[in-house]
């Protein structure tokens, strides 16, 4: 375990790096001209990059994971809600823990 | 697609903070055992409780907490630590870089306190909306605030019960976040043309995993989704 002063510098380097990259898409882009393609560009981009990460999670992940998703996108097709997509991958990835205990 | 009307004033209001914290207060919840998940980890590690907490408090990030947690030795190598938290934070860039349409027409100090607290969750919530009409920023800001919240009261638990709380992963409430996120892309590609994005994305990421270094094959799924996308609408 690092000694206090080491830790505080982490804690901070760490806060600081996450919140430029936060603030920083916005700004980079400003400098940018927004044109109808570009808007399609970002449109499309709000959606492939939380696609990205489901599957970049699911890739590292095993079955269980992969099962909850399923189970998930199936009851948000079915549903229409989300909470109902969270709730069926929970009740999937525990049953599976349990049954795999 | 939806044209962004430049007639239309994009505002921050309280009500707007309101409804965003009512939106997300259920995913908030999911985000209490989530933060006390972590506070236990970081107990585990030999983190302080005081640390844990700040950390928490100023990074608000599960991934990136957790993959600080990954190089927390005796002594920190300070360069690999901000290399992977870059990677793990860039997908932060592409969100605020697709929101910026509506958030950079808002004034400055209302501006950053809205992206301080951007996250996977509210993002993906939130900019259904937007596409869909919503002109209150302060949706945005008012689910970040309740996931804040959530995330924050996790961890002071956690990092004051340490390791005497059972396991959360057999309960099941480590998938939640991943849920969540898959719900919000199945309920928006619901025409033949979003699927290019989704499914684009998703392919290139995992192909590129073995390739990169963890998060950065999410960008370039994300870039070559997004390209696709307008490949394919053109």
């Amino acid at each position: 375990m690092p000694d206090a002063i080491s830790a505080w510098v982490a804690i901070l380097l760490v806060s600081g790096v996450t919140l430029t990259s936060r603030l920083s898409g916005p700004f980079l882009m400003a400098r940018l001209p927004m044109s109808p393609a570009m808007e399609r560009f970002l449109q499309n981009l709000s959606l492939s990059v939380i696609a990205a990460l489901v599957a970049s999670i699911l890739a590292r992940g095993g079955l269980r994971e992969a099962a909850s998703v399923a189970a998930a996108i199936l009851a948000m097709v079915v549903l229409r809600k989300a909470i109902w997509a969270m709730a069926a991958g929970m009740v999937v990835a525990a049953g599976w823990t349990f049954l795999a205990a | 697609m939806v044209r962004i009307a430049q007639s239309s004033p994009i505002i921050l209001t309280a009500p707007g903070i309101r409804r965003g914290a009512l939106l997300l207060a259920p995913v908030a919840l999911f985000f209490i055992p989530f933060g006390l998940a972590f506070g236990v980890a970081a107990s585990t590690k030999g983190m302080a409780a005081t640390q844990s907490m700040v950390l928490s408090l100023l990074a608000f990030s599960g991934s990136v907490q957790f993959s600080t947690l990954d190089l927390w030795h005796a002594t920190i190598a300070y360069g690999t630590l901000a290399l992977v938290v870059t990677a793990v934070n860039a997908r932060h860039v592409v969100m605020g870089a697709a929101l910026s349409p509506w958030i950079n027409r808002l004034p400055l100090r209302q501006r950053l306190p809205t992206l301080a607290l951007l996250n996977d969750a509210n993002f993906a919530a939130c900019q259904t909306a937007f596409r869909s009409g919503e002109r209150d920023m302060g949706l945005l800001l008012g689910s970040g605030l309740v996931l804040w919240a959530g995330w924050v009261l996790g961890a002071v638990a956690g990092a004051f019960a340490g390791t005497s709380i059972g396991d959360p992963v057999a309960l099941g409430f480590d998938v939640v976040m991943l849920c969540f996120l898959a719900a919000m892309v199945a309920g928006q590609a619901n025409r033949p043309l979003s699927l290019v994005p989704v499914l684009v994305g998703a392919a290139v990421a995992i192909l590129t995993l073995p390739l990169l270094p963890q998060g950065w094959n999410v960008i370039v799924g994300a870039f070559a989704g997004g390209i696709a996308g307008s490949w394919f609408h053109a």
